[in-house]
């Protein structure tokens, strides 16, 4: 086994480091989509009008209620009937970001009601206007406690990034198929691609962990209810 | 004297209940006025209504001679110029104490970083915060040190006004005489402050004026002697010498 791995990587080492590549790339990039995307809508819900909050409401709740193989093909063979055509790594970046927007402000939206209400008072009391008060006193202290949640989205997310197989990106799924179905070394092709994943997810723990610790606020210990 | 703060005829009703029952209160520049009375009274309330972090139902606050309860009135302009200073002192949690004091400065106020910095270790200074402890963070200070730093905060945005919500509350009796300093000597400077508070001796020594509130009304206002010494409702004679008895050393335990 060992013997036909080395075999096989031998000859397809290129097209795995290639695919590893493009997986991490559709999931850093759609995460940050997703986070700055993510903040708008927490910021612009917890201090716009209401008609607008509602309609970044409806915008959520389409999006966790469909499952995200329907965004990806919305985008992907949808958007084209109206002229818009991408590629299948835009088309997959697109989807996964703006799903990821809507969770990622979900979060965030948890995160910003646990907020004291004292909070909100003692900025306004210094003449801060709501904006002002969510930028500079919120957000920070609202990002801190989201970091477990927002760290599951990012490993979530490099898992969800292999449904770009469905529109034959060749990122780690895709790539591993076609391998295999060449090989037929199905069994091996698929372990090694399962421990990429599992490899890289803890890997990004721990990095997150430490992030958590730096950016942790001393003496503070934060109640998450 | 100039009036610096006029409310007349404030309500404020929390659903169905009635908190203010019609409250008016005249405060002149550079004096201070201590409200005391029951929990429950309206006290707190009538107080972030000053401030519009409550708005009245019905009334009218004239600020320096302006209706900010009425019109095309910049709230957020209003609160610059009126300080305020909570019971559980309300610093920002993710920032340093000199970060807490800069913070309106900056971003209010839309000064640079030096010129905050310097502005805000003058306050820091004043209400004795030495330069050891303005690099902690809230949760590394004691109650008395954030709540002068909350006084810092408030004072650095050199207010016309402070109102202080029970600001010794939350705080033992050695940190409560820490911060009442810090208020004497501000109202030695004529700074013009509503404070809410249960602490008769320091009323008696620092207000110029002494409310007395049950009920979501006035129920009697004067100069703290006669509020505290010799008042004419039965009802603020029955609370004040509740107070002074709990702060009471009988002799005979000498």
């Amino acid at each position: 086994m060992i013997s036909e791995l080395l075999d096989i990587f031998s000859k397809y080492g290129i097209d795995l480091v290639l695919a590893f590549i493009l997986t991490l790339e559709l999931t850093f990039l759609s995460f940050s989509i997703g986070f700055v995307g993510g903040i708008i809508i927490a910021v612009l819900r917890s201090s716009i009008a209401k008609p607008f909050r509602s309609l970044l409401t409806l915008f959520i709740e389409i999006v966790r209620g469909t499952p995200m193989i329907v965004q990806l093909f919305f985008v992907y063979y949808t958007l084209p009937v109206l002229g818009i055509k991408l590629d299948s790594f835009t088309a997959s970046l697109i989807a996964l970001g703006l799903n990821s927007a809507a969770y990622q402000s979900e979060y965030l939206r948890t995160a910003i009601n646990s907020i004291p209400r004292e909070q909100w008072e003692a900025a306004y009391s210094l003449g801060l206007s709501s904006f002002s008060t969510v930028i500079n006193v919120v957000i920070p202290q609202a990002l801190r406690i989201a970091i477990p949640s927002l760290t599951n989205e990012l490993i979530y997310l490099l898992k969800f990034s292999s449904i770009a197989y469905f529109v034959a990106l060749p990122e780690l799924i895709y790539t591993a198929k076609w391998i295999a179905s060449k090989t037929f070394a199905y069994m091996q092709i698929y372990i090694v691609i399962a421990l990429f994943y599992t490899a890289v997810s803890m890997i990004l723990s721990e990095i997150v962990t430490r992030i958590e610790k730096k950016v942790s606020i001393p003496g503070l210990t934060i109640k998450v209810s | 004297m100039n009036v610096l703060l006029k409310a007349i005829n404030i309500h404020k009703y929390f659903g169905k209940q009635h908190v203010l029952k019609g409250v008016d209160l005249e405060v002149e520049e550079g004096k201070t006025v201590v409200i005391i009375g029951p929990s429950g009274s309206g006290k707190s309330t009538l107080l972030r209504c000053l401030n519009l972090l409550i708005k009245p139902d019905k009334g009218t606050i004239l600020f320096n001679g302006m209706d900010i309860t009425r019109g095309k009135i910049n709230i957020h302009r209003v609160r610059q110029e009126i300080g305020f200073v909570f019971q559980s002192y309300n610093l920002f949690t993710h920032l340093t104490a000199i970060d807490n004091v800069m913070l309106g400065l900056v971003k209010v106020k839309k000064m640079d970083k030096s010129m905050a910095r310097k502005i805000a270790e003058e306050a820091l200074i004043s209400v004795g915060i030495t330069e050891d402890l303005w690099k902690k963070y809230p949760a590394q200070l004691s109650g008395g040190q954030q709540q002068r730093v909350a006084i810092a905060r408030a004072i650095a945005m050199s207010p016309k006004l402070l109102l202080l919500d029970e600001p010794t509350s939350a705080l033992d009796p050695e940190l409560t005489v820490e911060v009442l300093n810090v208020l004497e000597k501000l109202s030695e400077k004529k700074m013009t402050m509503i404070i809410v508070t249960h602490e008769l001796g320091f009323a008696m020594r620092v207000a110029d004026e002494v409310i007395f509130m049950e009920d979501g009304r006035i129920v009697e206002k004067g100069p703290p002697e006669r509020i505290l010494l010799a008042p004419e409702k039965e009802r603020t004679k029955i609370f004040v010498s509740k107070l002074m008895e709990l702060y009471r050393i009988d002799r005979r335990y000498k």
